[in-house]
């Protein structure tokens, strides 16, 4: 039993020892767990401050109403402006705010037209555009709008329908003739009589405080609500959940191969292999130079063959705006080269730079959209996100591929990317000349 | 044919070299013998250009020898100390990598590894993976692989380490025609067997200094004495260490005891004192002393401590 122990005991100081596989037991599963629960474990922290655009073209006091309902929840921001090129701030119109999320500025936007709400009217008209490029967040604000409009649209229907029937009836007909609604409803749906009658007053904040008597009055008025919902962007793509998800999983695998191959130089210089080249006519630059551009024509390669795979499984369209496909592929592999450079600069030996490596890479890949839409996120994870090389890779190919972006448009991405590698290659050539690799 | 000047080179923690300077003449076959860490590979980086030296300069046919000197590197051949080559290539494939690296044309380069190796007789063997080879298959590769380029120099780092008895015969053979066919060798290691088989010229390092240096004859008239005394253990030699400590210093080695006799002494009185005190001429041997005595000698300490 005491041999038992020690061998035991063996084994935990070898653990301890080993720091990389002391993070991948330990610090990697608490970060993503963190990370998920942020999402999926904390229905108190629904997403908030989701940008929408908005334009109300009606005068109707019903569409007023709403609109000042959707500018004070903390669910939506509602984007009702935009700045020209001359710098002037300039009110949205139907054109302007279809045309701002074709450009992807935004995902969706509400427009409450000029007939939203007559005199003859037996509905509510809302007009959804759309732009579903991320299919789990278009699904989230498109249920989070409707439960937020429907919270509202029974009252304010109830109210306008009481109004009507004392108007054609008269003030003792026309309240008799409301009772006589508001018993039917009570006795079909449960809703209570008198909160039915109290909407009258246009009272609807104190009675959507009752969620379950909301529920069951939204069940009752869903068909008054007519929701014109139009896709604006993606609607000839020919496979939209693969063209969605091929970017994010092609990062993440790119990432660890171009890390691998970066930290082979630890197992170069530790075999002698190092020691060798350099003592043919080799410089270090060299030998870092052809490790970057080997990396890079790789990762070239992986994102090739990953789209092109795509293409032959999934029928993703990758020949439309294959230059500019090409160009994000190259500024993706440049920059996944760089953080590969970087983790063998900042590590010391092989396990080091693969534990590390492991561990940044799941992070950046679950906050950087890989997996899931980068807006399900807290807000503070949010930020970083964008400080990460695959939101801009993820973001880069989903514009292409989904919205067939031409090259001023994906310049941004394009932009960021090469930029983090540039910074990213002289910090680390800094650390490598520091360094111990070789 | 290469002049090491006054070369110092020091690392954070230690002096690896301390104004070291050595002449070696074209085609040599010279020795660099000391224990482990005395700075023997630290010398060889520096020849091969791989670091700097903080002071002093080293030279090829007086062309200097630097980090920044590419060109001057296709005169030397360098044999690691580890295995350096892709386990998962094969031997041809090792090579084609290793020589593409000195710009040698393809076709050219496919004779030229096929003549090596001939030489190290793995030529039956060069479609299999390194990985697949025996310790002194590998060694033998690895010293081939150094070659390609017909370097003037070869700078070997203790090549044989870990290997058989067998496969570093055949190792020692190989080097000795190198240089016999006019290739300059430089041979590190802390076998004094080695060297003294091997090297025309042998320098003893010892904690980043050069202690001494020259053939092995004169290497072994800076003993004081010309004949090392070994002697049996039995029960009546074991019974007379104090006797045979007031004529050297005595050795307790595995199977016998090594007298290193004190300066001046004669063998005649050595022999009379054995025969007062009952001791079997048969028990006593001479021996020629070996590096290992002269490194005793001058450092106080064995090679291999």
């Amino acid at each position: 039993m005491k041999t038992i122990f020690h061998l035991i005991k063996k084994d935990y100081k070898l653990f301890w020892l080993d720091k990389p596989a002391v993070s991948l037991t330990f610090l990697v599963p608490v970060v993503l767990i963190y990370i998920f629960g942020s999402i999926f474990g904390r229905p108190d922290t629904a997403p908030t401050g989701i940008r929408i655009g908005f334009v109300n073209n009606s005068n109707n006091k019903i569409a007023k109403k709403l609109e000042s309902v959707l500018d004070t929840t903390k669910t939506f921001k509602l984007v009702k402006n935009y700045t020209d090129d001359k710098g002037n701030v300039i009110k949205f119109d139907t054109n302007s705010i279809k045309d701002y999320v074709i450009k992807g500025n935004i995902s969706a936007a509400l427009v409450l037209p000029e007939d939203a709400f007559t005199d003859t009217s037996t509905s509510f008209k809302i007009k959804f555009y759309y732009d579903p490029k991320n299919q789990m967040e278009m699904q989230i604000i498109e249920g989070l709008l409707q439960q937020t409009v429907m919270m509202q649209m029974p009252g304010i229907f109830m109210a306008s329908m009481q109004h009507k029937a004392k108007e054609y009836l008269g003030e003792q007909k026309g309240i008799m003739f409301n009772k006589k609604i508001a018993s039917l409803v009570s006795q079909y749906y449960g809703v209570d009589t008198s909160k039915i009658l109290n909407w009258t007053n246009f009272n609807f904040d104190e009675d959507t405080s009752d969620a379950d008597t909301s529920k069951k009055t939204a069940n009752v008025f869903k068909d008054i609500l007519q929701l014109d919902k139009e896709q604006l962007v993606g609607k000839e793509v020919n496979n939209p959940n693969a063209t969605r998800s091929v970017g994010g999983w092609a990062m993440m695998f790119l990432l660890f191969a171009l890390t691998g191959a970066s930290t082979s130089l630890f197992d170069e210089n530790k075999s002698g292999v190092i020691l060798r080249i350099l003592s043919s006519p080799v410089s270090r630059t060299d030998i870092l130079w052809s490790k970057y551009l080997y990396n890079i024509s790789l990762g070239v390669i992986q994102l090739l063959v990953l789209f092109f795979m795509g293409y032959l499984l999934f029928n993703i369209d990758i020949f439309s705006n294959f230059f500019n496909l090409m160009l994000m592929i190259i500024a993706a592999a440049s920059a996944c080269t760089a953080f590969g450079m970087l983790i063998a600069a900042v590590s010391k030996t092989s396990a080091q730079a693969n534990g590390l490596g492991t561990f940044i890479i799941l992070v950046m890949s679950a906050i950087g959209g890989a997996w899931f839409p980068t807006f399900i996120l807290p807000p503070f994870i949010q930020a970083l996100s964008k400080g990460t090389l695959v939101y801009w890779s993820v973001e880069g190919f989903l514009d292409v591929l989904w919205r067939g972006a031409n090259t001023i448009e994906i310049l941004p991405y394009v932009g960021v990317l090469l930029g983090m590698s540039a910074v990213i290659n002289i910090f680390s050539i800094i650390r490598f000349k520091k360094g111990n690799i070789f | 044919m290469i002049s090491i000047k006054n070369v110092t080179k020091k690392f954070p923690s230690v002096t690896a070299l301390n104004d070291v300077s050595l002449e070696i003449k074209d085609k040599e076959f010279f020795g660099l013998l000391g224990p482990n860490g005395a700075g023997k590979s630290t010398l060889m980086n520096l020849m091969i250009g791989y670091i700097g030296a903080d002071a002093g300069d080293i030279y090829i046919d007086e062309e200097k020898i630097s980090q920044h000197n590419l060109a001057v590197r296709k005169q030397i051949g360098f044999v690691p100390q580890s295995i350096a080559l892709y386990d998962d290539a094969t031997a041809f494939e090792n090579l084609e990598i290793f020589g593409s690296l000195f710009g040698i044309r393809k076709n050219l380069l496919r004779a030229v590894i096929a003549e090596n190796l001939n030489r190290v007789q793995l030529y039956e063997r060069r479609k299999d993976k390194v990985k697949n080879f025996s310790g002194g298959m590998k060694r033998r590769l690895n010293i081939a692989a150094s070659l390609l380029h017909n370097p003037k120099v070869l700078l070997c780092d203790e090549p044989t380490v870990g290997v058989d008895p067998q496969s570093r015969n055949a190792i020692f053979d190989y080097l000795v025609k190198l240089n016999e066919e006019g290739k300059t060798i430089i041979y590190t290691t802390h076998y004094m067997e080695e060297a003294e088989r091997l090297c025309s010229r042998i320098a003893i390092i010892d904690s980043g200094k050069i202690i001494s240096s020259g053939t092995l004859d004169e290497l072994l008239q800076l003993l004081p004495y010309e004949q090392t005394i070994l002697i049996n253990k039995n029960k009546t030699t074991e019974s007379k260490l104090e006797l045979f400590k007031s004529f050297g210093k005595l050795l307790n080695e595995q199977e016998k005891y090594e007298l290193k006799p004190f300066d001046h002494l004669k063998l005649s009185d050595f022999f009379k004192a054995m025969e007062e005190h009952g001791i079997d001429y048969n028990s006593i041997d001479l021996h020629k002393p070996t590096l290992e005595a002269l490194f005793l000698h001058l450092t106080g300490r064995r090679l291999r401590d």
